[in-house]
């Protein structure tokens, strides 16, 4: 199986707000500590964000006392339009996957589109009709 | 965690090729002999064989004997599994952005507060 095959999750969201104020949020350790990583039980107790090229993130959230890492890098940024980010969790894989975050201006606000790569390390189909094929396949088998 | 998430290892694994995807789109018709299987493909027998196989171990198709007949079908728990586990990824996505647009209107709306007449 070649390297480049991995599973896909994809998101789309609309927001009320201008292309910079979402994308600035993914960067702002103040607001990424809010709603990135964070669980409903949990408490992030940990923010730090590297925000260029290169740099690193980690956002620690504490659950029932035990703290789980969520890190990763940023390999892409370009205001307010895209950021890439690799992330992992060591705690629990070796594997780190990678987010893709395309911000659109759309009708009073904006559109985000969130891929999730190799979700599961390198096991499926990379490319876009990849998983979109699958599925439609599934929702026809089952 | 680990022993939850193999079987769907070996599912994501056995669907990430277009040629299993198409055998597994053929037995959603019904069950079929290997020959059958092969025959729409330009591959060797025996490379549609290896798949067959890597399905099998994957539990997405069964096997049984009818006389000297190999007649295959399709196995659908591995697939729903698999499709849930995808939604459920998704939902942890849905999940924090809910969060974020929360977050954002919370700020608008402080704003507002701070200057009624923006």
């Amino acid at each position: 199986m070649s390297s480049n095959q991995t599973v896909t999750v994809k998101v789309t969201r609309r927001f009320k707000a201008s292309p910079e104020r979402v994308f600035d949020a993914w960067l702002d350790p103040a607001k990424a500590r809010l709603f990135l990583f964070a669980t409903p039980t949990g408490q992030v107790v940990r923010a730090d964000i590297d925000a260029r090229v290169g740099g690193r993130f980690l956002i620690v959230d504490r659950r029932d006392g035990d703290d789980v890492a969520h890190e990763g890098e940023y390999l892409e940024i370009v205001r307010p339009r895209r950021l890439i980010f690799t992330f992992g969790v060591p705690k629990y894989s070796k594997e780190y996957s990678r987010v893709t975050i395309d911000i659109v201006p759309a009708a009073g606000g904006c559109e985000l589109t969130l891929s999730h790569e190799g979700v599961l390390a390198e096991y499926a189909d990379k490319t876009p009709e990849g998983w979109g094929m699958i599925f439609d396949g599934l929702a026809k088998l089952l | 965690m680990i022993l939850a998430v193999k079987p769907l290892d070996m599912t994501l694994m056995a669907l990430a090729d277009p040629t299993r995807r198409a055998i597994l789109q053929r037995l959603s018709r019904g069950e079929a002999r290997v020959t059958e299987l092969a025959a729409p493909f330009p591959i060797s027998l025996n490379s549609v064989s290896k798949h067959i196989r890597i399905l099998e171990r994957a539990r997405l198709v069964r096997r049984r004997r009818a006389g000297r007949e190999h007649l295959l079908s399709l196995e659908q728990q591995p697939l729903e599994e698999a499709a849930a586990w995808m939604a459920a990824q998704r939902n942890i996505w849905n999940a924090r952005l809910d969060v974020l647009e929360a977050l954002l209107e919370a700020e608008d709306a402080a704003a507002s507060h701070r200057d009624p007449n923006p």
